[in-house]
């Protein structure tokens, strides 16, 4: 009895100290470091670190950081992608993130804003430095050419994003031409309605092999892909399989052969999953590793990644009943991407899980809150 | 038959009952003889009590002095008959009441540090690394550090996650009205 009050004073002592300890400080803009190099088509304008603030948690601090800036394009093209890197004291935490602005359409001395929200924790006696470095990693312009030192490969996720954003406008204004206004306003509507509809898996995904979970303990087997073809597409997924225990996948693997006649670097297949009630949800895409494929043509090579995925739906664990996969992007060893096109999209079953791409999101998001019709087709003649 | 209550009938015997319940108490006590001999033996109370203010005054200091006294001669046998060499103390550390007040102080200053802390970001929990979507944001953990980027404000967010070991998150920023994608990455 007398150890147990005294144990239990001592905790209740713990707890208090800490949380006496705990003060909430405004983090200065000097915390965190914009790197534009001296050659940047981009320069920063103004910078402004409103509301953030630090909070000493016990050994803790928790970082809530909300940064807006002015960037001016220095360049003579119009700018069509920025990715930032976001490093926070690499070297202890190691945290890194990725923002990227797809879909701009910034002429030369124009401005642009970009906001960067983050929340970090971590030790409180880590000293000197910056809190966070902002970097740039790239710059997509209009003629898919490109400025940056790439470290997260955002040459290829910008050029992949504009291609898509190209085949969405094209699209769009192909609607406008024959169908006319009615026949884009319901063309938005189709897509505005597809886009509430999307059910969403919330995903984990771990380095480590398989997790320990509740609903992880049920046995583990292989469950093999079935496959959506496009006809166009320069790979074509042989055969594929995943451990799959419950809600979770391990180590899913395809094999792909290049039929195209260019050599192939980058291979990403998107992954749609089925529950037993037969509900499908999109569930991620299995790139190839970034360095080691170069796919000749004719020739085969297997997409692999060691890291088990659970995916769970409104908190409940959605257990995997089948899979399917599709070719999402081929990058050619000279630089190229592939996309489906809207004829590949248009099939019953992505139609019904694929989310829309980027620019298809943006300019249903003009219709919708900034000018209606008018203000999308005034935005559809931009380009 | 309900009969009242001690208390009742000792606010009776002293007349110190309302008059609802002093009729109430009145009509049971007349068929009840159980009743009537108790109010009987709290009245003759009362009557002894008025004697009570002639005891003489008690000598309270010197109760107390002798009690020390008493306190101290026991403890002083007990340290004689004690085996162990474990030293003792003039009083427990925690009394009750010591107990209470300590508990109370530091509820009190753990209620005031949280005030002052404010919300806590939500940060998921697991000792490995990871990323997940959290309640407005992605974020890669692993142990105690994370490394979140927060969408805060934005609706229609679609998230696309890497078989390699990222997730991202891709909404229409409400301030700038620019499509952003944020991606982090497993370390």
């Amino acid at each position: 009895m007398w150890n147990n009050v005294k144990a239990l004073t001592a905790a209740i002592v713990f707890l208090g100290a800490t949380s006496l300890l705990a003060q909430d400080a405004a983090i200065p803009p000097g915390a965190v470091n914009i790197n534009l190099p001296d050659n940047s088509p981009l320069a920063l304008k103004s910078f402004t670190m409103a509301d953030s603030r630090a909070t000493a948690r016990g050994a803790a601090l928790a970082l809530d950081l909300h940064m807006s800036a002015t960037l001016v394009n220095n360049s003579p093209r119009r700018i069509h992608g920025v990715t930032l890197r976001v490093v926070a004291q690499e070297v202890t935490l190691g945290g890194k993130g990725s923002v990227t602005y797809p879909s701009l359409n910034v002429g030369p001395g124009e401005t642009f804003q970009v906001r960067i929200d983050m929340q970090l924790m971590r030790p409180s006696q880590v000293t000197g430095g910056p809190l966070v470095q902002v970097d740039l990693d790239g710059v997509l312009f209009q003629d898919l050419s490109f400025f940056g030192p790439d470290r997260l490969n955002s040459r290829r996720t910008m050029t992949a994003c504009e291609k898509e954003a190209q085949r969405d406008r094209e699209h769009f204004k192909r609607i406008l031409a024959q169908a006319g206004r009615t026949g884009l306003q319901r063309e938005m509507l189709e897509s505005m309605a597809r886009q509430s509809e999307v059910s969403q898996l919330a995903v984990t995904v771990k380095r480590t092999g398989r997790a320990v979970t509740s609903a992880a303990i049920a046995p583990e087997h292989d469950a093999e892909f079935a496959f959506l073809e496009f006809p166009d597409s320069p790979v074509k997924p042989m055969n594929g399989s995943a451990r799959i225990s419950g809600n979770e996948a391990r180590t899913p693997r395809i094999e792909v052969r290049n039929r195209s006649n260019r050599p192939v670097k980058y291979v990403e297949m998107g992954w749609i999953v089925s529950d037993p009630s037969g509900k499908q949800y999109m569930a991620g895409s299995l790139p190839s590793a970034d360095t080691d494929l170069i796919l000749p043509p004719g020739q085969s090579a297997r997409l692999l990644q060691e890291t088990t995925l659970s995916f769970s739906a409104k908190g409940q664990p959605v257990n995997v009943s089948k899979m399917v996969g599709f070719v999402n992007q081929v990058e050619f060893a000279d630089g190229n991407i592939w996309v489906p096109n809207r004829q590949n999209l248009d099939n019953a079953l992505l139609l019904k899980v694929l989310p829309p791409s980027a620019e298809e999101q943006r300019l249903t998001d003009i219709y919708r809150k900034r000018g209606g019709l008018d203000a999308l087709v005034a935005e559809l003649s931009k380009f | 038959m309900k009969h009242p209550s001690q208390e009742v009938l000792a606010l009776h015997a002293g007349g110190d009952l309302g008059w609802m319940a002093r009729w109430k108490t009145a009509r049971h006590l007349a068929g009840c003889e159980r009743c009537t001999a108790e109010v009987g033996a709290f009245a003759r109370f009362r009557e002894t009590l008025p004697q009570l203010n002639q005891i003489p005054e008690v000598p309270w200091n010197r109760v107390a002095a002798d009690m020390r006294a008493n306190i101290r001669l026991g403890l002083a046998a007990g340290e004689c008959v004690r085996s162990s060499d474990r030293p003792l103390r003039d009083s427990p550390l925690f009394t009750g009441a010591r107990a209470t007040l300590a508990l109370a102080s530091v509820l009190a200053l753990m209620v005031t540090g949280l005030m002052l802390e404010g919300p806590a970001p939500s940060m998921a929990s697991s000792n490995e690394p990871m990323v997940q979507a959290t309640v407005n944001g992605i974020q890669s953990r692993s142990g105690d550090q994370a490394f979140g980027l927060m969408h805060s404000g934005a609706r229609s967010v679609t998230y696309t996650v890497g078989a390699q070991g990222t997730l991202g998150a891709r909404y229409t920023d409400p301030e700038t009205g620019n499509v952003t994608m944020t991606k982090v990455y497993v370390e």
